[in-house]
């Protein structure tokens, strides 16, 4: 068993697979789920206007996504991670079972806390709020992306490329933890089996870190596997049917304002309070601080 | 939850999971009784743009044996086609010290005839990570040796090409794995 899982792979090998699971799948899984989530929708005659365009308005903000991480030059990332590690990592791993498990596991983990700082810090929940925007639930929303949600994942995973791991494999697993994540965004499933709903995030988990409702704020930041959150004092069980959205809605599908409304609630907040100290502080502590005196 | 709290399980949470990933590392270069001797790499990466000679000084210390890079290593046969010669190389590619370098083993001729070849140097990779790297490339022309910038693409595990462009005198050439 050990010898098997630290055989060396080829690397060609290594990318088909992740090929198969991570681009894939949106032909085999995503989109034929969509489509009957839509069914659904229709069965249950909750297929309004307004739904469609909010599905619409989650893949259009996918796209702004993208552009701007090209614009950021996701690129010159890749070669910040080469040149940290081959200065300054521990001794590099070969490509084997255990490095791939481990790289996903840590991948997993760097999500945790890069979505955890999303939500508590100023600046990142002006762009992850964008995510949180949709009053419903479905495939669609997990493209739902603000226009600087491609920034956090890079700081977070750049102590796992000093830890030995190859760059490529750390971009690998962490679209492998996105994948994943993509397809908690369902109402179709309910809670799956009790060993499941304790190791794994699950649909149920997911949906309550959609939640607008109260208790349901800041919960269940996990990607992969929910232990984290259990570990870290964050996890809340589904019990209350969740009213999906943020405590101070949107009411809109225009992607332009889905797009920005967080960065300009945040410059909003920003001249609202005075000196130079408390703006700073607007985007680097939690998005409800305020300065004690706001005058 | 305190935050020092979160911090050490955070960190207990790192250090195990990498921590399993370097064991199993080490085991096998100990099963498998490859050299741990740490030793400074040349091998930089081309994408980190780093000049080489400089990179030296500040490149991290790793293995000495790159299970990414140095599989490169062996025995490699490569055609050729032009009005001086026509037939096969083959070359034996091994590291040495920093560096990569490919000896110059056997000419084969169209008919299947081959003559044993001097074993001079004829390629020297200087960087290379795994899929592309950087070296020089010598050849005779006119009874001079020119050193030539060259730069090699693996195309998979057991073919690359090497292309160089000397005053405009361009081309690639395939090596293929014997
Ligand atoms: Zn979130």
């Amino acid at each position: 068993m050990v010898e098997m899982l630290s055989e060396k792979l080829e690397w060609i090998d290594v990318q088909y697979w992740f090929y198969v699971l991570n681009d894939l799948s949106l032909l085999y899984l995503i989109i034929p789920f969509f489509v009957l989530e839509l069914i659904r929708y229709a069965f249950l005659k909750q297929l309004t206007k307004d739904l469609i365009f909010d599905s619409i308005a989650s893949v259009l903000t996918y796209g702004g996504f993208l552009v701007v991480g090209i614009l950021l030059g996701l690129l010159a990332v890749t070669k910040v991670y080469f040149w940290i590690h081959n200065n300054f990592s521990l001794p590099h791993l070969e490509l084997n079972w255990v490095t791939i498990l481990t790289c996903v596991l840590l991948a997993d983990f760097a999500y945790y806390w890069e979505h955890r700082a999303m939500h508590r810090i100023g600046i990142g929940w002006a762009t992850h709020t964008v995510h949180h925007s949709s009053e419903h639930f479905n495939m669609s929303v997990a493209y739902r992306f603000g226009p600087l949600d491609a920034i956090m994942p890079i700081i977070f995973s750049i102590p796992i490329v000093m830890l030995g791991f190859d760059p490529v494999l750390v971009l690998l697993s962490e679209v492998f933890v996105q994948v994943f994540q993509t397809l908690l965004h369902t109402e179709i499933i309910g809670k799956l089996t009790k060993p499941v709903e304790f190791i794994f995030n699950t649909p149920s988990h997911h949906r309550v870190h959609h939640g607008s409702n109260r208790q349901y704020w800041d919960k269940n930041y996990a990607g992969i596997l929910i232990i984290w959150d259990r570990m870290l004092g964050t996890f809340e069980p589904e019990v209350e049917k969740v009213k999906y959205g943020i405590s101070q809605p949107i009411n809109t599908n225009n992607p332009i304002i889905v797009f920005f409304h967080g960065i300009s609630r945040l410059f909003k907040k920003m001249k609202k309070v005075k000196g130079f100290k408390n703006k700073l502080l607007v985007c680097l502590k939690p998005p409800d601080w305020m300065p004690a005196d706001p005058k | 939850m305190k935050n020092s709290t979160l911090l050490f399980r955070s960190l207990a949470i790192i250090i195990l999971i990498a921590g399993v990933a370097h064991l199993v590392r080490l085991g096998r270069s100990y099963t498998t009784g490859e050299s741990v001797s740490y030793t400074t790499s040349p091998i930089v990466d081309e994408h980190t743009n780093t000049d080489f000679t400089e990179s030296d000084s500040n490149s991290k210390k790793i293995l000495n044996y790159n299970e990414n890079t140095d599989y490169i290593t062996g025995t490699w046969l490569a055609n050729y086609k032009s009005a001086e010669f026509e037939g096969a190389v083959l070359y034996h590619l091994k590291k040495e010290g920093r560096v990569f370098n490919a000896y110059a083993m056997e000419y084969q001729d169209v008919h299947g005839n081959s003559q044993k070849a001097e074993g001079h140097k004829v390629l020297t990779i200087k960087r290379f990570d795994g899929y592309k790297g950087k070296g020089v490339y010598k050849m005779e022309y006119k009874g001079k040796i020119h050193n030539m910038d060259c730069s090699i693409d693996m195309v998979d595990e057991n073919t690359f090409k090497l292309s160089y462009d000397y005053y405009g005198y361009s081309d690639v050439e395939t090596w293929k794995r014997q």
